[in-house]
């Protein structure tokens, strides 16, 4: 508890913490408010917001409802996000223990891969993906994925290349245990801290991808996104700006949010340790 | 002393610091019979810590050779090395450093039991409370963590560690050169006490001499990686040959007569 209340010490995590109390409860509401298919027609097309209150948020360019759309399509921002992020974590992770417990050639192999992959930029490389793979959210997760996990990848190196001098790792092949498991069971979790400490980055990053890859028609064609939402309110800016604001605007939320409270947990740990 | 557990000869390694080379560990050479204990003294930097790394291959020598329970300990790698491991143990100079910061007491002796198979999963709490009783502390602090509990007690479970194996030889790097000189006197019995009942051979690193003729049967004496001289533990210290023996002597201010082993 005392944790907790470290955490909410400061009005950033305090802010980040209820946007993203927010957008869950908007996640997992979603289908109790708006049990129906939010891409099915609700009402007269381009209905202002706050006209209507079956309808608060108006309807867009075919009669859908606009809040709707934004309650499912905070699933999907949020799946990705934490899917995308969860892997690139994972994935990051491991190529990065790997290469700095191995050391050498496998070192060297890692990290050139690694390089490869950091030169291409993200983006482009999850357009790639999408493109040729074709659109459907795990194809989307992964296309993330794999533009977000060097950054993790060389961070855990460089920890590892510390903890691996250490005595206690010596003391791990005395009693003969295996190079892998001293690898992932010894050294990799004293290694994660730092790595934990990109999550929040890689979280709003993997969300602002997202977005993008469906504004660009390039999301999983059968859900709700925020990024299909503001590409579709494009083409009526003028007369509906609303259609793409309000999106937008949820999108800039959820990213600040997601930041803030990383920020916040980053500061609560960074306290603790030095507590310790 | 006609098949020595451990025979050490010509070994050597090097490393490289600021482009210049430097000789860690210079042609050593020495011999350790089935429970005995062979002492290393010398001054800090005079390769005493390489040694120890060598001889449990955790660093590779660049020259000679090292014999242990008569094989050929560099010819073992992989699987065969770490089966043999089990034999040769260590003992670390800070004991909060040799364990995991993450470890509690149990997981640290449970490792060991279940790397070499030595107790099924059902028997290895019993086979812990027993290593805990062996030296000396109190089976309630199987659950605790490695950084609850005194700088004393974490050295117990060290020795707990390395013997939980049944191993021939363990070596001792400075281990009791952090502890207190009261918690230290404990520690050193509890060494005599295993070895006499358990026959374990001891390679003993310290740069304190009176502890190395509180425990040793035989001390070689290192200077810049190279043996200066070596003998019988207490003829040595009473009578140094080498300048540098004389400098350790004069270093150990109250050298005064413990019981020797
Ligand atoms: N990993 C290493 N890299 C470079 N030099 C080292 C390394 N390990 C030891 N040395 C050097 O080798 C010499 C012997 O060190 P060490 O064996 O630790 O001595 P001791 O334990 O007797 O104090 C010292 O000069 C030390 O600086
Ligand atoms: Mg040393």
């Amino acid at each position: 508890m005392s944790v907790l209340r470290r955490f909410l010490r400061t009005p950033e995590a305090i802010a980040g913490a209820i946007i993203l109390a927010a957008l869950f409860a908007m996640a997992l509401s979603a289908s109790l408010f708006f049990p129906g298919d939010p891409q099915a027609i609700a009402g007269p097309a381009l209905l202002p917001p706050f006209q209507d209150w079956g309808l608060p948020l108006g309807t867009d360019r075919l009669g859908r409802d606009v809040l709707a759309e934004l309650f499912h399509g905070s699933r999907t921002s949020l799946a990705v996000g934490l899917a995308a992020a969860a892997a690139a974590l994972v994935i990051g992770a491991i190529v990065g223990t790997l290469a700095g417990f191995a050391g050498g050639l496998v070192d060297e192999v890692l990290m050139r891969i690694t390089d490869a992959f950091q030169t291409v930029p993200s983006f482009l490389l999850a357009l790639a993906f999408v493109s040729v793979v074709g659109p459907s959210l795990g194809v989307v997760v992964v296309a993330i994925a794999l533009g977000a996990w060097t950054g993790p990848a060389r961070v855990a190196r460089a920890e590892v290349l510390s903890i691996r001098e250490r005595d206690y790792v010596a003391g791990a092949r005395v009693i003969g245990m295996h190079p892998l498991e001293i690898a992932f069971r010894e050294v990799l979790p004293n290694a994660l801290p730092p790595v934990l400490a990109l999550s929040s980055v890689i979280v709003a990053a993997a969300i602002l991808t997202e977005a993008a890859l469906s504004f660009l028609g390039l999301g999983d064609p059968n859900r709700v996104t925020w990024g299909g939402m503001i590409a579709e309110g494009r083409t009526v800016l003028r007369t509906a700006p609303f259609l793409s604001v309000i999106p937008g605007v949820a999108l800039v939320l959820t990213v600040l949010g997601v930041y803030l409270a990383g920020e916040g947990v980053v500061e609560t740990t960074a306290v603790r340790r030095s507590l310790s | 002393m006609s098949s020595p557990l451990l025979a050490v000869s010509g070994l050597a390694k090097g490393y490289h610091r600021g482009g210049k080379a430097i000789a860690a560990v210079d042609n050593v050479s020495f011999a350790i019979g089935p429970g005995e204990t062979l002492a290393l003294a010398g001054p800090s930097g005079s390769g005493k810590s390489t040694i120890a790394r060598l001889v449990l291959r955790l660093v590779e020598p660049d020259a000679g050779r090292i014999a242990f329970e008569g094989d050929d300990f560099l010819a073992l790698n992989g699987a065969a090395l770490r089966a043999r491991r089990a034999r040769l143990q260590m003992v670390f100079q800070d004991p909060l450093a040799a364990f995991n910061p993450r470890a509690t007491v149990a997981r640290v002796l449970n490792d060991p039991l279940r790397i070499h198979g030595i107790a099924s999963r059902a028997e290895r709490p019993r086979r812990i409370v027993a290593l805990l009783e062996r030296v000396g502390l109190s089976p309630n602090l199987a659950s605790r963590a490695i950084h609850e509990i005194s700088g004393g007690q974490r050295q117990r479970v060290a020795i707990a560690r390395a013997i939980a194996t049944k191993p021939s030889l363990i070596v001792l790097d400075e281990a009791v050169s952090a502890l207190d000189v009261s918690v230290r006197g404990d520690i050193l019995k509890l060494l005599l006490d295993l070895q006499t009942k358990e026959r374990i051979a001891y390679l003993f690193i310290s740069h304190d001499l009176g502890v190395v003729r509180a425990i040793a049967h035989r001390v070689v004496i290192l200077d810049a990686g190279r043996i200066t001289e070596s003998g019988d533990a207490r003829a040595v210290i009473n009578a140094p040959q080498s300048a540098i023996g004389r400098e350790l002597v004069a270093a150990t201010p109250k050298l005064h007569r413990t019981t020797a082993p």
